[in-house]
């Protein structure tokens, strides 16, 4: 039998005023295998850890219990003793007879016997634990940042700066995300492109970054350390390093399709440079649009480029990487107009959403900087406002806040003042939420400064009434109802999660909350981290935010990816789950209960992935045949402990 | 009222060409009354297989010993396996391909409706016919039961000779098959889990008499276990003895084994017994019935599987066996499982 | 007069709330019976049905399950499918006439360990006019 040694500490008072510890020592040395019991005034000073070793050596033990405080403070502090006197850290457990005992009571003789239960207990459990090393494994030293707006550019260029190889994926032509398409930016007004073009640039000349537009993630598969991306390169038609952007090609194009950069405010041809600042500056061919690839069908663009950097025959590519980390920035969409039967389905032209009207008052967008209504190009003079628009309706569009829509309905009524001096905005309003630096004197000034007129109340409906729009809506601190014929209306419409986004989530096996959102690993201690270790979230792909708090979120992802990149190796615990094979019959059940997909079934029995694995058991629980346990915290040991427990 | 001779024909073609190994179906008592398991391996047998109400058998079990066979096997025949199956077995099959048992190209369906009839209970039966031996239940053509004894014919009600849990069926039609006989009749059950509400209305105490005499009398010869298809471990972990052995396990360590329950047939040790076998049931068990039939102790176990059944549906929605891509009832939560017991 | 009977109860507590939020109760100095021993598990997701008939069998005259709060599993979601898995063996028991009483669940966070000496106060009361637990109970 193991040979087992206990040692009782009376922590001063804290313990021997309530536990009689001589009484617990005599009890656990008749207790089979414990062949050394002792006790000691504090057994985590030296001279008690000395006792241990001194232990060890002398009566030949192969494992050790310190009952003492709780394990949260000491069990690193007697697991490194334990190694000092020559065994294995797993051979020594902690009885927490002080937080669970001798803290709570106060009969003394019952409180010895639940110690001695407790220490019992403890016993039981280290005769049969495992002697574990810690788990290791090499990192593939760069990493992955799915995403080009402003948190994958941060993230990229806080890991390139760090050293490391970054790899930005972006799934449009060029990088810069919606922020690029923003006018100015709240609580400060300075000009988004502005302050986006200097980090576009930065990113795309790092030494460290490689970036991939136009690609897509296709597939993940590894783990933390050493996960194998598969990115699919879509054909751009144009060779970049060729094109001198004559911009002859869209001269001669024939079709013209929605620009998506202008949110369908003006057309763009087949062949198109999304914006002028494009990150890379070179066109793409929109294959969807382009009546054909081949002479027969068009061929205009071809034929009109001198330097012959139209290829056709470009094919798409797909590229396989390795990397140690990732980072998902992949961003949000505004909830769609379409949804909003109050408001017209975005049928009217003159209803439009925020990004549109950034758009309107972006120097660079449509109108030049002037803000007139898309229908007849003619100024507003008064202008309606509407916010939570499908924010904060759980009966018919989204349940949640969307957080940034309070400041920018506040900067577009802003913004609408300084190019419409004689125009009046109004925003109705369900609360203003103007949480963070600058931002609730950015809405006083707005109301202040700029005759904003705030109606505390929502819009029932938006209808065309020549020309104009009425708006029936109710202020609720007056208690009455309110007709406004508008000029323009913009609503703010609810932030979802990315097209697209919640499959790459799903091809990651990344974990959503329940409007499609990556989910954190936990909401308070660990919201850039994924579930799955390994794995980071920056902007909005998490939630809804601003870009203040994406950026900062981006450089914490960073931060996080560099813990594991500046690593040579990863040390994981090792008391992890472990297969019983023979028992297994690949039901599955254990895989489907798994919260970081640590299991995989393979030619009919289940495997772990001692790397992904944290040991939470709660597969051994859910496996009818107890063909998978966690190592040093088995069935059996449970059992044992039990017995103890209950004087057995 | 379903007829087998369409089945018939469908499993002798399938045995002429070689497509299946063997069909697994009913034949006609050798002695007594009841219908008994057959394994027909040449087309010429097909004539002995038959199809009445007494036909109790969930044959799926059966494909639980042909996996073992097959891992056994060096070179095993891997041709599906024809099997004959009611409404209830049907559901079984549907358990053991979410499980990942068995795949579906490993067996060969061959599903017959119990409509709105069942099979008979022996002991209803019995008590029907006060001490008179049957010698043939069958269905007779408005779709009562028609029993021959040495007497002549008699004729019952079904409900008064159907085994309880076919009364308290929903679903008698198979739910899964490559060819079916019958039609797929959507029975109205009044009480699907009557008999168990019945047991649930009993005072704490009286219960506890109750199961306490029905436990006490298990002698342990685990044919509830036997006979359940769904007990396909190769060990079940009450018998306790797993144990990773590697070179230098100590006999001491391979004597250090974990005993959830002891092997003498005490009450204690027979209620974890039956506990674990429920739990371990739950979500899982298709009411086949074959738990109680095979105890030689008359022990109502059925009901212990009933009530967690009862449970699965009314707190967790769970439906067992309708849908081989189901995730387990335990494998899977709703955010809003209920939790008014939590403190 | 005979000595008032002291139920013997078996807690389950999950590494990072439950078994944190006892901790918190001692550092506190708060007082509760001392009928119940702790065994210190993960997860509560990890407790075996086997786990609680076993404790039952050897005697416990009560057992109690205790878990992060819903959404605040340190394992994302290992709670949920204990709070389906206790309540079935919950059911269970009860419906062989087992008292409820015997078998209980909480969710105790790591800052809560007022609510855990609540929680184990009260189990102890309701247990005491019980006696002692001998249904499942191994004689030997």
């Amino acid at each position: 039998m193991k040979r087992t040694g206990v040692f009782i500490c009376h922590c001063g008072i804290n313990i021997a005023g309530t536990v009689d510890v001589k009484e617990v020592a005599r009890e656990l040395a008749k207790h089979p295998g414990v062949v050394h019991a002792e006790d000691y005034v504090y057994m985590c000073s030296d001279p008690g850890q000395n006792l241990i070793i001194q232990a060890i050596k002398e009566k030949n033990l192969d494992n050790v219990v310190v009952a003492c405080c709780s394990p949260t403070l000491h069990e690193t502090t007697f697991r490194n003793t334990s190694k000092a006197g020559g065994l294995n850290i797993f051979c020594c457990e902690i009885a927490n007879i002080r937080e669970q005992c001798s803290w709570v009571h106060k009969d003394k003789s019952k409180a010895t016997q639940k110690a001695t239960k407790i220490t019992k207990s403890a016993v039981e459990k280290v005769r049969r634990n495992e002697s574990l090393e810690a788990i290791s494994v090499p990192v593939t030293r760069r990493a992955l940042v799915v995403g080009g707006g402003i948190a994958g550019i941060q993230a990229a260029l806080d890991l390139g700066n760090s050293g490391f190889e970054v790899i930005l994926v972006e799934k449009t032509p060029s990088i810069g995300g919606h922020m690029i398409q923003l006018s100015e930016t709240f609580p400060t007004l300075d000009c988004s492109q502005c302050i986006l073009t200097p980090k576009m640039v930065e990113v795309s000349k790092h030494p460290m970054v490689k970036l991939m537009t136009y690609s897509e993630v296709q597939d993940v598969s590894g783990y933390v350390g050493n996960f194998k991306v598969k990115i699919l390169k879509k054909p751009t038609y144009v060779d970049p390093d060729k094109c001198n952007l004559c911009d002859e090609c869209t001269k001669v194009c024939p079709i013209v399709v929605p620009n998506e950069f202008e949110l369908g405010l003006t057309g763009r041809r087949a062949i198109y440079i999304p914006f002028p600042q494009a990150i890379p500056a070179s066109y793409t061919l929109d294959i969807k649009a382009c009546p054909g690839l081949m002479p027969i069908a068009c061929g205009k663009c071809a034929d009109v480029c001198d330097v012959k950097a139209i290829d056709y025959d470009m094919k798409p590519q797909i590229i396989e990487e390795e990397v140690g980390a990732i980072i998902l920035a992949t961003g949000y969409d505004l909830y769609d107009k379409a949804n909003m039967a109050e408001y017209g389905y975005g049928k009217y032209a003159d209803v439009l959403d925020g990004l549109q009207f950034e758009r309107l008052c972006s120097a660079s967008g449509p109108t030049n900087g002037q803000i007139l209504r898309p229908s007849d190009h003619k100024e507003p003079k008064e202008v309606v406002f509407i916010q939570c628009s499908g924010s904060r309706d759980p009966e018919n569009h989204c349940a949640y806040c969307s957080k940034i829509c309070c400041m920018y309905t506040a900067k577009h009524a802003m913004l609408y003042k300084h190019h419409v001096h004689d125009g009046q905005a109004y925003i109705f309003y369900i609360d203003i939420r103007s949480g963070g630096k600058g931002y609730e004197e950015f809405v006083q000034r707005a109301v202040e400064e700029d005759g904003v007129l705030y109606l505390r109340g929502k819009v029932s409906k938006v209808f065309e009434d020549r020309e104009k729009l009425k708006v029936w809506g109710v202020d609720t601190l007056t208690g009455k109802h309110i007709e406004i014929t508008a000029d323009m209306v913009v609503l703010a419409q609810a932030m979802r999660p990315a097209e697209g986004a919640q499959e790459l989530a799903k091809k990651l096996k990344m974990a959503m909350d329940k409007d499609g959102f990556l989910a954190e690993a936990h909401p308070k201690l660990r919201p850039v981290e994924s579930v799955t270790s390994g794995m980071f979230l920056a902007g909005a792909a998490q939630a809804p935010k601003d870009i203040p708090e994406a950026v900062a979120q981006a450089s914490g992802a960073a931060a996080k990816a560099v813990t594991i990149l500046s690593q040579e190796r990863l040390h994981h615990s090792p008391t992890v789950a472990k297969v019983l094979s023979n028992l297994c019959t690949g039901c599955g059940m254990c895989l489907q209960v798994c919260p970081y997909e640590a299991i995989a079934l393979k030619d009919g029995k289940v495997e772990v992935n001692e790397v992904l694995c944290e040991g939470c058991g709660t597969c051994s629980a859910t496996c009818l045949r107890a063909a998978i346990q966690v190592r040093n915290l088995t069935l059996h040991q449970v059992h044992e402990m039990i017995n103890a427990c209950l004087g057995g | 009222m379903a007829k087998i001779e369409d089945l018939k024909e469908e499993a002798r073609k399938l045995l002429r060409e070689g497509k299946i190994k063997y069909v697994i179906g009913y034949a006609g008592a050798s002695n007594g009354w009841m219908a008994c398991p057959i394994f027909i391996k040449k087309p010429e047998d097909v004539e002995k297989l038959v199809w009445d109400p007494t036909c109790v058998h969930n044959l799926s079990r059966f494909l639980v010993d042909e996996k073992r066979r097959k891992e056994r096997e060096k070179q095993p025949d891997k041709r599906p396996v024809g099997v004959f199956v009611k409404g209830c077995d049907s559901r079984a099959i549907v358990v053991l391909l979410q499980e990942k048992f068995i795949e579906r190209n490993d067996v060969y369906i061959l599903g017959i409706s119990c409509e709105n009839g069942g099979v008979v209970d022996e002991h209803r039966l019995a008590g029907k016919l006060e001490g008179k031996k049957p010698k043939k239940v069958e269905v007779g053509n408005k779709g009562q039961f028609v029993v021959t004894t040495a007497d002549g014919k008699a004729e019952f009600p079904v409900e008064e000779l159907l085994a309880e849990r076919c009364l308290e069926c929903r679903a008698s039609f198979p739910v899964i098959s490559d060819i079916l006989s019958g039609e797929k009749l959507k029975r109205t059950v009044e009480k699907p889990f009557g008999s168990v509400e019945k047991m649930e209305g009993m005072p704490k105490e009286e219960k506890w008499r109750f199961w306490k005499e029905q436990i006490d009398k298990c002698i342990r010869c685990y044919a509830c276990r036997s006979v359940c298809p769904m007990c396909y471990c190769d060990e079940c972990v009450v018998d306790s003895i797993n144990l990773a052995v590697s070179a230098d396990t100590t006999a001491e360590e391979k004597a250090d084994k974990v005993k959830w329950i002891q092997r003498s047939a005490e009450s204690s040790e027979n209620f974890i017994y039956h506990f674990v076998r429920a739990i371990h049931l739950a979500g899982r068990c298709i009411d086949c019935g074959e738990c109680k039939r095979s105890c030689p102790l008359d022990i109502p176990i059925r009901f212990l599987n009933k009530k967690l059944e009862k449970e699965a549906k009314e707190l967790f929605g769970y439906d067992v066996g309708f849908d081989p891509a189901q995730p387990s009832l335990i494998s899977s939560f709703r955010d809003d499982d209920p939790e008014d017991f939590i403190r | 007069m005979a000595e008032e009977f002291e139920p013997k109860i078996v807690a389950f507590l999950c590494k990072w709330c439950s078994s944190a939020g006892s901790d918190l109760a001692g550092v506190s100095r708060m007082e509760y019976p001392p009928n119940v021993v702790p065994i210190q598990v993960m997860c509560s997701g990890s407790v075996s049905p086997l786990y609680i008939f076993s404790a039952f069998n050897k005697g416990a005259d009560g057992v109690l399950v205790s878990g992060c709060h819903p959404g605040d599993c340190h394992y994302i979601k290992g709670n949920y499918y204990a709070r389906r898995r206790i309540h079935l063996v919950k059911k269970l028991l009860e419906f062989v006439g087992l008292e409820p009483e015997r078998f209980q669940m909480s969710w105790v966070s790591a800052a809560e360990g007022t609510k855990y000496t609540q929680v184990i106060k009260e189990f102890v009361k309701e247990l005491k006019p019980l006696g002692p637990q001998i249904k499942l109970r191994r004689n030997s």
